[in-house]
């Protein structure tokens, strides 16, 4: 295994989804079920039973509008607000009003949401309009219960292959470059329409561990979703918007106020004092967090020593099985506990996520991208605050409109000279004798990335990573090398992360102001509604470099009263005070 | 390049490795079998997991999560009787992922097993599969021993949903056992009896919080006049947990006539229940608690600010 | 400009006595998000899995989907 073989087989299917985690299955379900005669080919660079962010499992569903407890209006506010009203709405409606459904299918897959004792849903309260929080007691089941219906449904699944670029061809998807893992061997797979299902940026910035893979996304998520895209000539929206987390410092895993909140734990300075809200995760929240670790305050801590005993138990029996479940260990290999003791907590290192922001592939309510036949969903299409839920529901989107799109389409020539150009660039570490590992590569990026890129921005630190990126990626192109297919693919990686540090730097020198809190503090702007109340969208420009426009944002379906937004404001204003 | 798919391979040609000298490549077998979801496999599973190896018995019962119906249900069922306890653990947790009530046809005769850890798996697998046959077994299961059986006896019953039901459930909530009674408290929620609603407000009088919390927040469902002053009372629970639930129910029912009692409580120490007392305060809309919500205008907890902030907005509106 | 070698120690450790990887058994490689583990061949001619690459998320399907138990996912030292 691991050696480097030389070899291209070409194949055809009519629906080619890229990225078997979350949204992917979801998509492939929904297409096979619309299209039955459909070939749909489901295709992941690890293996579909375990891959993706929820790999190990997700516990709970943090943003469910399920009659009753929230409307598809008071989302869609929240949501609005949320990001500092940059947000297109249609999108956001559509899926609150029809993820109830998915939540309902995924239930008969044998994926288990909380019920009280007579068997309805029992929804936590957790923001403040709505009532969204719905835990999944068996959330560590969800990726065998996805792969099962994938098994049933007989979807043609491809494991470790991983796509490098995108085919297009008369304007329109044409199919996607990939290359095996494990043999280095190539598969040109031409397809109808393509769905992008790669999950998040998670290996942008480098965590304070210092270890490569210690990130808060799951690290298999390293960006080639944005860096294909963007290759591919597609827009990408607001990638200034960075994702930015809480965390448990050094283990770098969700703190889980979503569990924790609604039980009573909540995050507290070191006098124990809650200095942030705890109900919605915000870049004004994360701004205060920020704050309060560099004001002296710090440092932060999830506090749950005040609850119960058996509140306690009950906590660690979520937080331990379900989603990393190795945060227990962690604890109990440094004393830590809940019951005594304050968790120590800190800030992520920066990402693009849609899951937690509002960054990623342009995409409208059907998860379409701005290229014909192109979709994308979850964490790398830039419907905001998506979770978990908004991937299986987006993802859904996008299998059924590519159902429809096949339907009048036939496969579309694309340029041989391409595959041609990407071999070479693949295979060109291969040819060395000696060279830069890409490990290393990839953490000089990274630590660069943290250096010049994390909030607050600073237009000549921003200036000076763009000129240190560039050298690197000179290193990249001309001294790179591999010895084996395994680190083929992470030089891969590290050439998708470096275009998604590109991104990063234009998109956050493009947008002149500041907006959604630590997100995109720029130190020298406020906040501009006259000039930057739009989307930015990046695309690939004709010299090869990032090109900007302007986007407006979508007439609102749903209008946010000038009070509500008075009441947001002002709140911002108190919370500065408190900083004091 | 000839296995670029995943394969669709021949159960029968799969099952051969279930009779393989070697425990390994019977427990490949059972994991190639599971993932292949045909059900065809279950009948081998349904074999394997009585193999003479615990890894395979095992194994083969966690296969069986991936398939359901009564052949599926008969199979775990028997191997709740397993001599290996990781054998049992797994049988259990797969019978609680049946989905076809279909299945319940294997379970229900084994509803008045004799021993504890077999009929509380039993009653944990039938419970979201809503048979109402389980009723009668469920309420005779009550009178076990093991806590165990009759926690997961008054889940099934809650499920049910059944008015008849309701003696059961009341006499459960008097039961030794805090997490029975606490449980039966929560499962009264479906009744529209005023016996059941008398029992909660009795609930709230329970020398554990749990139950109390349990109760107050049921409590919430019903709403009578009756419902709102004992919820009232219980504002002056010793636990903050209890306080708090009752203030979300006295919200949620709309008690306007509790607001000048919850509105003093903004000033108790405990940022959890300030932040839903202001919440409801809000929802109550109630004039005279203006006072105690701007004082809190610029409070130093920024939940129970923004809900202070909330709640003023809907006094103004 | 040449490699040098650089040592790590692994988090993810294969109990070999209990590893069925002889028997063609390969869960814990296949379910690596990662891709970072392998099987290797044993002085003795047997297989057994191990970590190959340091490059460990310590998210737990290699250990939990071992059918026999014989993996143990540790914290890597760096954040542990």
């Amino acid at each position: 295994m691991d050696e480097i073989l030389d070899g291209l087989t070409q194949i055809d299917c009519d629906i080619l989804i890229i990225g078997g985690g979350t949204a992917g299955p979801m998509a492939a379900l929904k297409a096979k079920k619309a299209n039955p005669t459909a070939n749909v080919v489901l295709l992941d660079k690890a293996n579909v039973k375990r891959s993706g962010a929820i790999s190990m499992g997700m516990d709970g569903l943090n943003n469910s509008v399920i009659p009753g407890y929230a409307t598809p209006e008071q989302y869609t506010k929240e949501i609005t607000i949320a990001n500092d009203g940059i947000c297109d709405q249609s999108a956001v409606y559509r899926y609150a009003e029809e993820c109830f459904g998915i939540i309902q299918e995924l239930d008969s897959f044998g994926i288990r949401f909380q019920k009280d004792q007579n068997g309805e849903y029992d929804v936590k309260k957790v923001h403040h309009i709505g009532t969204y929080v719905l835990p999944m007691p068996n959330g560590d089941t969800v990726k065998k219960a996805l792969y099962r219906q994938l098994r049933k449904a007989r979807i043609n699944i491809i494991n470790r292959f991983m796509a490098t670029r995108l085919l297009t061809g008369e304007g329109r998807i044409a199919g996607a470059i990939c290359v095996n893992t494990r043999t280095a061997e190539f598969l040109v797979v031409r397809a109808k329409a393509v769905i992008m299902g790669l999950g998040a940026a998670g290996r942008l910035g480098l965590p304070t561990s210092g270890y490569l893979m210690g990130t808060y996304e799951n690290p298999t998520n390293s960006g080639e979703g944005y860096s294909m895209a963007y290759h591919a000539g597609a827009g990408l929206a607001n990638l200034e918007c960075y994702q930015i987390n809480p965390l448990i410092k050094d283990y770098n895993g969700p703190a889980c106020a979503y569990v924790a909140g609604p039980m009573g734990g909540y995050t507290a300075n070191a006098q124990g004092e809650r200095f942030i809200e705890c109900d919605y995760w915000s870049g004004q929240m994360m701004q205060e967090f920020f704050d309060e670790l560099q004001g002296g305050k710090g440092p932060v801590y999830l506090k749950l020593n005040h609850l119960a005993e058996e509140t306690v138990a009950e906590i660690e029996r979520v937080l331990h099985i379900v989603e990393r479940p190795t945060r227990g260990h962690f604890h109990a290999g440094r004393g830590t506990d809940y019951r005594k003791d304050m968790i120590e907590m800190h800030i992520s290192e920066i990402g693009f996520c849609s899951g937690h922001s509002a960054s990623g592939v342009f995409v409208d309510k059907h998860a379409r991208t701005t290229i014909p036949g192109l979709y994308a969903a979850g964490d790398m299409a830039n419907v905001p605050h998506n979770y978990m839920l908004g991937a299986f529901t987006n993802g859904a989107f996008a299998g059924m409109d590519a159902a429809e799109f096949i339907k009048d389409v036939d496969h579309v020539a694309f340029d041989q000279g391409e595959v041609d150009a990407e071999r070479t660039r693949v295979l060109a570490p291969t040819k060395r004798d000696d060279g830069i590992p890409p490990n290393q590569i990839e953490y000089k990026t990274r630590r660069l990335v943290n250096d010049y890129l994390q909030p607050p921005k600073v237009t000549a630190k921003m200036e000076l990573a763009q000129r240190r990126f560039e050298e690197v990626r000179d290193d990249m192109n001309q001294a790179m090398y591999v010895q084996d297919s395994h680190e083929l693919m992470r030089s891969l990686e590290a050439s998708a992360i470096m275009d998604c540090a590109d991104m990063a730097a234009a998109a956050s020198l493009y947008r002149t102001e500041s907006r959604w809190g630590l997100y995109h503090n720029r130190v020298e702007y406020e906040r501009d509604d006259e000039n930057w109340f739009c989307h930015t969208i990046l695309t690939k420009g004709e010299d090869g470099k990032p090109s900007h426009a302007k986007r407006a944002v979508e007439d609102y379906k749903v209008e946010i009263d000038d009070d509500e937004k008075d009441a947001y404001s002002k709140q911002r204003v108190g919370a500065t005070v408190a900083a004091e | 390049m000839n296995d670029l798919f995943e394969d669709f391979d021949d159960i029968s040609e799969l099952a051969e490795g279930l009779d393989d000298p070697s425990v390994g490549t019977r427990i490949m077998a059972v994991i190639e079998l599971a993932d292949n979801a045909d059900p065809a496999a279950i009948p081998y599973l349904s074999k394997a997991i009585t193999d003479e190896d615990a890894g395979v018995r095992k194994q083969a019962a966690l296969a069986l999560t991936n398939f359901d119906g009564p052949e599926t249900a008969a199979a775990l069922v028997s191997a709740l009787k397993d001599s290996d306890s990781a054998v049992i653990e797994a049988a259990t947790v797969s019978l609680k992922e049946l989905k076809d009530p279909a299945s319940g046809d294997a379970i229900l005769p084994h509803l008045r097993d004799e021993d504890d850890i077999a009929l509380t798996a039993c009653l944990s697998g039938i419970k979201e599969l809503r048979r109402t046959e389980a009723m009668g077994p469920a309420i005779e299961a009550l009178q076990r021993a093991s806590v165990d059986v009759r926690v997961q006896a008054v889940g099934v019953i809650g499920w049910l949903q059944d008015e008849g039901s309701l003696p059961a459930l009341r006499s459960a909530t008097k039961d030794q056992d805090v997490l029975v009674r606490r449980t039966a408290l929560a499962a009264l929620g479906f009744s529209k009896s005023e016996h059941a609603e008398a029992t909660l407000i009795e609930g709230l009088s329970d020398p554990e919080w749990l139950a109390r919390e349990a109760a107050a927040e049921t409590l919430a469902k019903s709403g009578s006049a009756e419902s709102i002053s004992n919820l009232r009372a219980a504002l002056q629970d010793d636990f903050w947990q209890v306080r708090l639930k009752a203030v979300r129910s006295l919200g949620k029912l709309g008690a306007t006539e509790a607001a000048m009692e919850i509105g003093p409580m903004m000033d108790l120490p405990i940022p959890n229940l300030r932040k839903e007392c202001a919440a409801v305060l809000g929802e109550l809309a109630v004039q005279e608690t203006l006072p105690f919500l701007q004082k809190y205008e610029d409070d130093a907890d920024p939940d129970v600010r923004k809900n202070v902030r909330w709640a003023l907005g809907k006094l103004a509106a | 400009m040449p490699l040098a070698q650089l040592q790590t120690t692994v988090p993810v450790i294969v109990d070999d006595d209990l590893c069925i990887a002889d028997k063609g058994c390969t869960v814990c490689v296949d379910v690596c998000p990662l891709d970072v583990l392998r099987i290797a061949v044993k002085e003795d001619g047997t297989k057994t899995a191990y970590m190959k690459y340091d490059e460990c998320w310590y998210c737990m399907p290699c250990e939990t989907d071992c059918p026999t138990n014989a993996v143990t996912v540790n914290l890597p030292f760096l954040l542990k």
